[in-house]
């Protein structure tokens, strides 16, 4: 029995791109969009506190907005409070985002800080240690991160002053596979921009 | 947006960038697997070149475990003498001829043997143009399994997956690939210090409409992206959300994805349709709901939540909008997927302090655990259903597993230079 069968020609297009085909170039980069009228609706439709100016805080973007306090006063009233007892990383249990006592203590310490330099904002960053899956720790991390905000939201005026980000398990503090590893990544840092 | 009529295949046989290349390790094949010979292809015609599809097809039949390959040292002609293999204990053997007709357009003729039947199971003859070479290799590959095995191969599909690589400097470097399913044939997106996580390839069937969803936090937290890796169109952004958003996963028709925002407060699943830019929220529970992805027929979601104080799997149904636990066996089950038919899922399990990929028969709640290790995450079917492919790690060190699901097969993917992590698995492509 021999069936002869056609195959259809398969792909008469050839790799045609200047660089052998490789797509590893900056050019090739997300292309960043100024505000579509889509983006804005959607803006309208999620932005719970839509005080907070992202654009404030990263990027090359913040150097002119923050004309109103000296770089150096800023930098000064950090390190400042980094020099006193005060913990820029509080630590949570395994798959929890509760703060405990002393954790509170460490809030309240930061919460006075920025009563104090009402000009200076906060990035709280939840992270999780490697153990579960990543999704699933991006969504801890973010937990982790509102606790905290949810304790500094207390006091008037500073919850517009916070953002949150998680990076899940992505960005370890410590790399090892044990628990001394796991405790030490599953953290918020307090980062003051 | 201006959709382009001009797409390109990147089908070359070069490799891509070094540290994306992976390592392809057979571990474990079948005590039973079937004895066959595929014989390199007589060459007709000055000029006429291999170009590596015997050997393609040879490592393809290995790799899935359920093949014994033999290379003869001689080149087999089409005229295989039956007696001689049946002495030597081999049930089928595969010839083929190239004959090159102009500058890149060969002539291909491929036969499969079946030695007890002293039969020929077939021939195909196909004009190849030499970029089409290694989809042509797939394809026949995928042809004689199914032909010797009566059940579909999973050569002719797409792996992606992120690498991660370490600089002297200690500078961390993230990179999105894509490449066949024999890890061969990479492409590398971009090089990012920011994490990527969690590529998938839509569901459709066409180069040209091929894209990946993915998560990166090149802009400072997770936001989802989309590649179309087989045309010019840019990557797009999804429109920016408050707090995360992230674990991407396409509907069956490629049109839409589910996604989990934090806009509202809580961690939640919602529906992102491409064509009229729409959101639609698919679940309203203050806890986690992470990790959605559609069953095959597009009418059920399953989701990872911890709702009820442990992490656990869900399914929603789409048409009665009922949620009903799916896992109940240990304390942590989360990033289940259907298998392809729709009857099974694969997902995290938690045992001890140990994560491991275990299978889940929806019907009877039977959990079978697939893996014996330590870290396993990001499970994920063969388009065939017939194997997971998984992330694990071995000292310190990320690499893919890929296990039959009845368990008695498997072989890994390893990068030499770093780590690999997040697979996802294509479903079959047009022919």
């Amino acid at each position: 029995m021999n069936k002869i069968i056609g195959l259809p020609v398969v792909a008469l297009l050839g790799a045609c791109t200047g660089n052998g085909g490789v797509m590893d170039s900056n050019t090739n980069t997300v292309q960043v969009e100024e505000k579509s009228q889509l983006e804005k609706t959607f803006d309208a439709i999620v932005q719970d506190d839509s005080n907070f100016n992202w654009q404030d805080l990263v990027g090359s973007s913040s150097q002119n907005t923050q004309a109103a306090i000296a770089p150096n006063a800023k930098e000064k009233a950090i390190a400042k409070l980094k020099a006193s007892d005060t913990n820029f990383v509080l630590y949570f249990d395994y798959d929890g985002s509760d703060i405990n006592e002393a954790g509170t203590q460490e809030i309240i310490k930061h919460a006075n800080f920025m009563r104090e330099n009402p000009n200076i904002k906060l990035r709280l960053e939840g992270h999780a240690d490697e153990r579960g899956t990543r999704e699933y720790n991006l969504a801890l991390g973010e937990n982790r991160a509102l606790s905290v905000k949810e304790v500094l939201g207390l006091y008037e005026g500073l919850e517009g002053r916070i953002k949150v980000v998680s990076f899940g398990e992505e960005k370890p503090i410590a790399t090892a596979h044990d628990e001394a590893s796991w405790q030490q990544n599953r953290r918020v840092e307090f980062i003051y921009e | 947006m201006k959709l382009l009529k001009i797409f390109i295949l990147y089908l070359s046989l070069s490799v891509g960038l070094a540290q994306a290349v992976l390592e392809v390790t057979v571990v474990k094949k079948d005590e039973n697997s079937f004895p066959i010979v595929v014989s390199q292809f007589e060459l007709v015609g000055q000029g006429s070149q291999d170009r590596d599809i015997s050997s393609i097809i040879q490592a393809n039949l290995e790799r899935s475990g359920r093949f014994d390959v033999v290379i003869p040292e001689t080149l087999i002609d089409q005229n295989v003498d039956a007696n001689y293999w049946k002495q030597r204990n081999i049930e089928a053997v595969v010839t083929g001829i190239i004959e090159q007709q102009s500058k890149k357009i060969y002539k291909l003729t491929v036969s499969l043997f079946d030695v007890y039947s002293n039969k020929q199971l077939f021939t195909r003859s196909t004009r190849v143009h030499v970029s089409g070479f290694r989809k042509v290799a797939h394809q026949l590959s995928d042809h004689i399994y199914e032909a010797l095995l009566g059940e579909s191969g999973s050569f002719n599909t797409l792996l992606t997956y992120v690498t991660v690589s370490v600089d002297d400097n200690g500078q961390r470097y993230y990179r999105l690939n894509i490449s066949d399913s024999d890890a061969m044939n990479v492409k590398s997106r971009i090089k990012l210090t920011t994490p990527i996580l969690s590529p998938v390839w839509s569901p459709d069937g066409k180069y040209e409409h091929k894209k990946i969803a993915y998560v990166s936090f090149e802009n400072g937290q997770s936001e989802v992206f989309i590649w179309y890796p087989y045309t010019r169109r840019k990557i797009e952004k999804l429109p920016r959300f408050d707090g995360i958003a992230s674990a991407p996963s396409w509907h069956p028709n490629g049109k839409s994805l589910v996604l989990t925002l934090s806009k509202d407060g809580n961690k939640d699943i919602y529906s992102y349709s491409l064509e009229d830019k729409k959101l639609s929220r698919l679940t309203h529970n203050p806890s986690i709901d992470t990790e959605a992805s559609y069953s095959p027929d597009g009418k059920r979601l399953v989701f990872t939540s911890n709702r009820s104080g442990q992490v656990q799997v869900y399914i929603k149904n789409l048409d009665t909008g009922k949620i009903k636990r799916a896992t109940f066996e240990g304390r942590y089950n989360a990033k289940a997927v259907f298998s392809p038919d729709g009857k099974s899922l694969a997902l995290v399990h938690r045992v001890d302090n140990d994560y491991r990929i275990a299978l889940l028969d929806i019907k009877t709640k039977d959990l079978t655990m697939m893996t014996h290790n330590e870290l396993d995450e990001s499970p994920y079917f063969s388009p065939n259903g017939d194997m997971i492919i998984f992330s694990t790690n071995r000292n310190n060190k990320g690499l893919l597993s890929v296990v039959s699901v009845e368990g008695n097969r498997s072989y890994e993917l390893s990068s030499v230079e770093g780590e690999v992590r997040e697979p996802n698995w294509s479903t079959y492509l047009e022919k």
